[in-house]
């Protein structure tokens, strides 16, 4: 058994992706367009976000719903903490003072929000991780509602559905390829440890894997406070991204933008996840060019509005026609090899 | 590696920065062009792009033409974030964002941040402005708590009424802010009295509750005060008729308009505030002859008096560039800071230190009778709303 490790059989998928999220940025640093820029500090945050939804979604097989609102927990730490206390005390009377006094850099700020998202993926996670299938889906949608209806009614923390402002910007794309680079890295250590091996065995034979000592609602709790925390780490950069945050950003939008993106690029696998957003919003940015009109020669050719959306919808389906499984399948990005047999094969293989 | 350098190296060739050419001054709309936020900002960037052409007639703006570039924030925060870095990067010198507070912010952010002047085209919360994104930005249009505190005194002065009822639809800022208007008012007038309240959300598909409790009052007040906007004040306004209800209703200029009475058949009593009419028979004949033009230009009639603030916006933005001599944002904001009663084609305004909109205003008071609007009466509030009771 002169097997490698599988740590040494795996590094390659997060260095490659890793590597390419570089290449974006160094592109981006590169042009100097500040609207550019903006666009790929957007898509880290996708990748930040599908990435998170992957851990939990790729390896128990359960669609979640609800994984905006620990986002929405995060997005509010950056309120809570980062503003100026002048300015948070006009908008959000009710916090305690020794939040009120509080002013972090964003960093920490996005810390605090990772820890404060995961600590209620714990609540959140204790009950519905016994539930399984479609009953913990729609369970996750009931979170996610109702962590929005909280949001959105509790004046004075939240500023209730008012947008709270004065969140500092971070407009240098270096921290949210940080970010995004770490969310991949968590997904593959996950992925490879014992408990992402357990869950991804009970999601695929949940009997056997139960009869082979497998604690199933154990596992995906591991799995959903660990993606609870990327997602709340998301949440808070997004904020600082635009500089304010509402309920409704992190609702059913985002929701089934992040949702959309992971299963176009593939739900069992990360490199899906990754490239799901880095095709989709490829693909929306091209469409949004040529909507705003292309100089070809002496005429100018432009899309109609709307076609974007249209387009979008179009291009997914095609995938979805011809890659059921999505981009990747199961199958992760990794250096080619000589000999074969290193790809995951299919979803009902049992070998993974 | 030598392939990353070659990328490296070809994309710093690229990288030319947008410098700030001083032949031209660039006007940047970061609005909605398509989206729901559309329907608000359309007609306001088109009576803007009016204002404009009149000025480039004329001459242009310090002599140099005024150039227009545009990016549309599709009606979503974060892309609004990226059409003004885009606007900006194309070299606006002054940036104009979307009509509504939380979707125009992002770019006005980003304005602020870039040193330049924001605009919201039709924003009616304290919030689009200093209070909200910082000292060089500003808001074309009139707070929505001077439209709740201008109907309630000119329907206490000039008809009469003293018992009022509150009705507020929870669902936007924008609704609240006029009932805060309302409620700063109400104790100024010596002899009104509130005789009651409710609230009701917009999308409630009944108010059935609401209108039992103003039926059940020992008699039908003078005056409802209701806060409300579309879609879901028509059907309040609707069942409230329909129940017999015959006491006038008040609102804010959110339901100005004609193109919903056919929802309402012979509505009368009704009363909106609007900064200019829609409906041919402003007191104004430039509004008018501005109306023809909209016309002419854009094929229809204005729906409804946010289509002005945007003529405004460009009308007093381009005075303070002609009285600073340069489109510069500390000149132009301290030009903008020293008008008090500018004259403008829809009322005059005022812009302080403090407050980068209107606390006090011209209203047209339009009146529906027989379900045919028509302009009754003028009234400004008899002193502005203090900043500090509109930051509540």
């Amino acid at each position: 058994m002169a097997q490698r490790s599988i740590l040494a059989r795996t590094i390659a998928t997060p260095l490659i992706l890793s590597a390419l999220l570089l290449a974006v940025a160094l592109a981006a640093w590169g042009l100097g367009s500040r609207p550019f820029n903006q666009t790929v500090i957007d898509l880290f945050l996708q990748v930040i976000f599908v990435v998170g939804l992957s851990i939990f979604v790729g390896n128990s097989g359960v669609i979640s719903f609800g994984h905006i609102a620990f986002a929405c927990l995060g997005g509010y730490v950056a309120a809570w903490t980062t503003i100026r206390p002048v300015m948070k005390a006009a908008a959000m009377p009710g916090l305690p003072d020794w939040l009120m006094g509080m002013e972090i850099p964003f960093w920490a700020a996005a810390i605090a929000g990772a820890l404060w998202a995961a600590l209620w993926a714990g609540l959140f996670g204790a009950i519905l991780m016994r539930l399984s299938g479609i009953a913990a889906s729609i369970a996750t949608f009931a979170m996610l509602a109702m962590v929005n209806a909280i949001y959105s009614n509790w004046t004075s923390v939240t500023a209730a559905t008012s947008s709270v402002v004065g969140i500092p910007i971070v407009r240098t794309i270096w921290p949210y390829l940080i970010a995004a680079v770490i969310a991949v890295f968590i997904a593959w250590a996950y992925a490879i440890s014992r408990h992402g091996l357990a869950l991804r065995a009970a999601r695929d034979e949940p009997t056997a894997a139960a009869a082979s000592g497998v604690n199933i609602p154990r596992a995906r709790f591991i799995a959903f406070v660990l993606s609870g925390a990327v997602m709340g780490m998301g949440g808070t950069l997004y904020a600082h991204s635009i500089g304010l945050v509402t309920p409704d950003t992190f609702y059913l939008g985002l929701t089934f933008t992040t949702l959309s993106m992971l299963v176009v690029g593939g739900m069992g696998s990360l490199s899906g996840a990754v490239l799901g957003v880095l095709i989709l919003s490829a693909l929306i940015q091209a469409l949004r060019w040529l909507e705003a009109g292309v100089q070809i020669g002496t005429s100018t050719f432009a899309l109609p509005g709307g076609v974007q959306e249209i387009g979008l919808g179009v291009v997914m389906i095609l995938i979805l026609m011809f890659r059921p499984a999505g981009i990747m399948g199961n199958s992760e990005l990794s250096l080619p090899r000589l000999r074969g047999g290193q790809k995951n094969p299919g979803r009902t293989g049992p070998n993974d | 590696m030598k392939r990353l350098t070659a990328v490296l190296a070809a994309s710093t060739a690229l990288a030319a920065p947008a410098l700030a050419d001083d032949d031209r001054i660039v006007v940047g709309f970061a609005t909605a062009e398509s989206g729901f936020m559309q329907g608000y900002d359309k007609p306001a960037q088109d009576a803007a792009m009016i204002r404009i052409q009149e000025i480039n007639e004329a001459g242009g703006l310090l002599g140099k033409q005024i150039e227009v570039v545009n990016a549309d924030t599709k009606t979503d925060r974060a892309e609004g974030a990226k059409a003004g870095l885009s606007v900006i990067d194309a070299g606006a010198d002054m940036v104009v964002v979307s009509c509504d507070y939380d979707f125009g912010a992002p770019a006005a952010l980003a304005a602020e941040s870039a040193g330049l002047v924001s605009f919201f085209l039709c924003a009616e919360s304290i919030k689009a402005g200093i209070q909200g994104v910082g000292p060089n930005s500003f808001s074309a249009s009139v707070l929505a708590a001077v439209q709740g505190a201008t109907m309630a005194q000119w329907a206490y002065e000039k008809k009469g009424a003293r018992s009022f009822y509150r009705l507020e639809d929870t669902w936007t800022e924008y609704n609240k802010g006029i009932c805060d208007g309302f409620d700063w008012m109400m104790p100024k007038l010596a002899e009104a009295t509130l005789v009651g309240e409710d609230s009701f959300l917009n999308e409630d598909a009944s108010i059935a509750a609401q209108i039992t409790r103003i039926k059940a009052l020992p008699e039908e007040p003078d005056a409802i005060m209701l806060c409300t906007m579309m879609p879901g004040g028509v059907s309040a306004i609707k069942q409230l008729r329909a129940a017999g209800i015959t006491s006038m209703i008040l609102n804010g200029s959110g339901m100005d308009g004609s193109y919903w009475m056919s929802a309402v058949p012979d509505l009368s009593n009704f009363f909106v505030p609007v900064q200019g009419s829609v409906f041919g028979d402003d007191p104004n004949p430039d509004v008018n002859a501005f109306n023809v033009k909209y016309k002419e230009v854009t094929g229809t009639d204005p729906a409804t008096q946010y289509t002005y603030p945007g003529y405004v916006m460009i009308d007093v933005w381009a005075k303070a560039v002609e009285r600073a001599g340069t489109t510069e944002a500390s000149a132009v904001v301290a030009e903008l800071e020293k008008m008090v009663d500018e004259p403008t084609l829809f009322g005059p305004r005022t812009f302080t230190p403090e407050l980068h909109h209107q606390n006090k205003a011209r209203y047209l008071i339009v009146e529906t009778t027989g379900g045919k609007p028509a302009v009754v009466d003028e009234w400004t509030i008899s002193e502005p709303i203090p900043v500090a009771d509109l930051m509540k």
